[in-house]
């Protein structure tokens, strides 16, 4: 049984299916998508970009509290969208016999895997796309390399998706799954510099809060953001690439051992 | 490995002309064998059932033909493809309707069908079509806009049949077709089946009803405890293993006790199931229960033995567990 080795004969059609199915069963309700995807992060971004950077004031360099936090906010955002497709949706997706059913055509539980995060990517490259174009309109994204963006839009789909399923493989109610956003999600959202530098957290801190993988990919988001991109943005994105290579075979394993009993 | 012939609609078959062929599978849960080592095969067109009550193994078996669950040891062949080495070719050949409908409550009716045929491989284009054609046969044509969920178990199940036809296989496996189905439901399903069965295509079926595997199946396994007991056609079976009638006794409560005491004076076996009591003889005719017409609240009939009298027979116990 090679179900979850992945083999260079990676069947494209079982990645695209899966795929297309995600997204036939999101844009059904493709009103209450537009909420999650577009108006929850415009929200977000203008309560803390006008209120809170009122009073903030400027940050280093000339820029602006809002111009500081909108990359912040954007990809921290764009996190939950990732996570959450692979736990708790990929949960119910176990629960539904989703993935059984789809198990009995030509599928192996890699292309599962790849199809469940080729959706996450394309989730968190909405979120962060539409965000942008808000932010943009605000005056909070000045700058053409902000374009890049979706950069780290798609790295935080594939790493947090990957992520997503060490929970959703060994969760036994839902209530478990409350854990992604309690431990990860959360804590992430609002130490990795989406909110402020990193660099003010005591010297203890401040290298936990680099090791967590939301940090990176804020870091590279500010990057283009603020057209300030050096070496370090590239061990940003070079760490991601690290955690998600560690990641993703504990993921197919758990994903195999929930699936092919 | 593979031979093409007209036997099956031109599908290839395993080397010995048979569709399916499981020699000496074995498959372990920890210490739990749950399947023992079951030797079989099921000819081109044939529908053959796997009998026997839950936690027989039947389940584990199917999903060992189909790939989605590697055996300990033995050896499976499908269509000349040898399933334990490449469990992926198996699934383009055969179709699966698995025991839980496996529905997707967040698609509709006929995106449900044109999904699962576009991620089996089939062009979006041929996808569409072949939904149609399927919604059409199995008369689910006016509910494909509608939720998995507002539909009754019957067209559930129907659909889930549906769905295991998209791509034209000439092979299905199916883990019990028709559970919890009402009987209107249930023979709705079987019609289905039949036409299917007619067109060819080759059926292996689990069940624990005994009406439904004398029903459907041409041949069947007798299965208990991952082995299986007997095989052959349902006549053979009842013929092997039944008496040929039994005699069913409806008791009020208050006459129990006589019956009772009669059936033991004479030395007749008998069980109770509720408030039934079945004689059988298995090697006499009719069971002599004419002493007990008089009895006040007794209603005696006959019936021809069935499987559910060969599962008792083999096993010593009811096929159904109460």
């Amino acid at each position: 049984m090679n179900l979850a080795i992945p083999t260079p004969d990676l069947r494209c059609r079982s990645i695209s299916g899966l795929w297309l199915r995600h997204a036939v069963s999101f844009l059904r309700y493709w009103k209450f998508a537009i909420m999650w995807v577009l108006i929850e992060p415009v929200i977000m971004l203008v309560a803390v970009g006008f209120g809170v950077g009122k009073l903030v004031g400027e940050m280093e360099d000339g820029v602006s509290y809002a111009e500081f936090v909108t990359p912040g906010l954007i990809v921290g955002n764009a996190m939950f969208h990732a996570l959450f497709e692979t736990s708790w949706n990929a949960y119910s997706r176990m629960d539904n016999n989703v993935y059984e059913t789809a198990l009995t055509t030509p599928i192996t539980i890699s292309e599962i895997a790849m199809g469940d995060i080729l959706w996450a990517v394309t989730r968190s490259v909405m979120t962060v796309s539409g965000t942008a174009i808000f932010a943009a309109l605000f005056g909070w994204l000045n700058h053409p390399e902000a374009i890049g963006l979706l950069i780290p839009a798609i790295m935080v789909g594939i790493t947090f998706g990957t992520l997503g399923f060490l929970f959703s493989t060994v969760a036994p109610h839902t209530t478990f799954l409350t854990l992604v956003f309690t431990l990860v999600a959360t804590p992430m959202f609002f130490f990795s510099g989406s909110f402020f530098p990193v660099t003010i957290l005591p010297d203890s801190v401040e290298p936990i809060a680099w090791a967590m993988p939301l940090t990176s990919a804020v870091h590279i988001g500010r990057g283009f953001a603020l057209a300030s991109l050096d070496m370090s943005h590239l061990w940003a994105a070079l760490y991601l690439i690290a955690i998600t290579a560690v990641l993703w075979p504990i993921a197919i394993f758990l994903l195999r051992r929930k699936l092919i009993k | 490995m593979t031979e093409e012939s007209d036997q099956n609609n031109g599908a290839p078959l395993n080397m010995d002309g048979s569709v399916i062929q499981a020699t000496d599978i074995r498959k372990l849960y920890g210490d739990h064998v749950a399947v023992d080592g079951i030797t079989f095969s099921v000819q081109p067109g044939e529908t053959y059932g796997l009998l026997g009550p839950n936690g027989a193994g039947k389940t584990t078996s199917m999903r060992m033909l189909s790939g989605l669950s590697p055996v300990n040891s033995g050896s499976i062949n499908v269509a000349g493809i040898d399933v334990v080495k490449d469990n992926r070719a198996v699934r383009e050949v055969m179709g699966v309707v698995t025991q839980h409908d496996g529905l997707d409550s967040g698609l509709t009716v006929f995106q449900n069908l044109f999904l699962h045929g576009f991620l089996a491989g089939l062009a979006r284009k041929d996808s569409k079509n072949r939904a149609n054609d399927v919604l059409e046969f199995f008369g689910l044509r006016d509910r494909s806009k509608d939720n998995t969920y507002e539909l009754s178990g019957g067209m559930k199940r129907r659909l889930a049949i549906a769905r295991s036809m998209m791509t034209s296989p000439k092979v299905i496996v199916m883990d019990e077709p028709s559970p919890g189905l009402d009987p209107q439901s249930r023979n709705r399903v079987w019609e289905e089946l039949a036409v299917l069965k007619d067109a060819g295509v080759t059926v292996l079926l689990s069940t624990h009803y005994m009406e439904e595997a004398t029903i459907l199946c041409d041949r069947l396994s007798i299965m208990d405890n991952g082995k299986i007991l007997d095989e052959g056609t349902p006549d053979q079976m009842i013929e092997r293993h039944a008496p040929k009638e039994v005699g069913q006794l409806r008791v009020a409560p208050a006459s129990l006790r006589t019956v009772r005491e009669y059936l033991s004076n004479r030395e007749i076996s008998f069980r109770e199931v509720g408030a039934l009591v079945s004689v059988t003889r298995v090697n006499g005719d009719r069971p002599d229960l004419s002493g007990l017409s008089d009895v006040e609240g007794v209603r005696i009939s006959y019936r021809a033995g069935n499987l559910e009298d060969v599962f008792l027979s083999i096993t010593g116990r009811e096929l159904r567990e109460e």
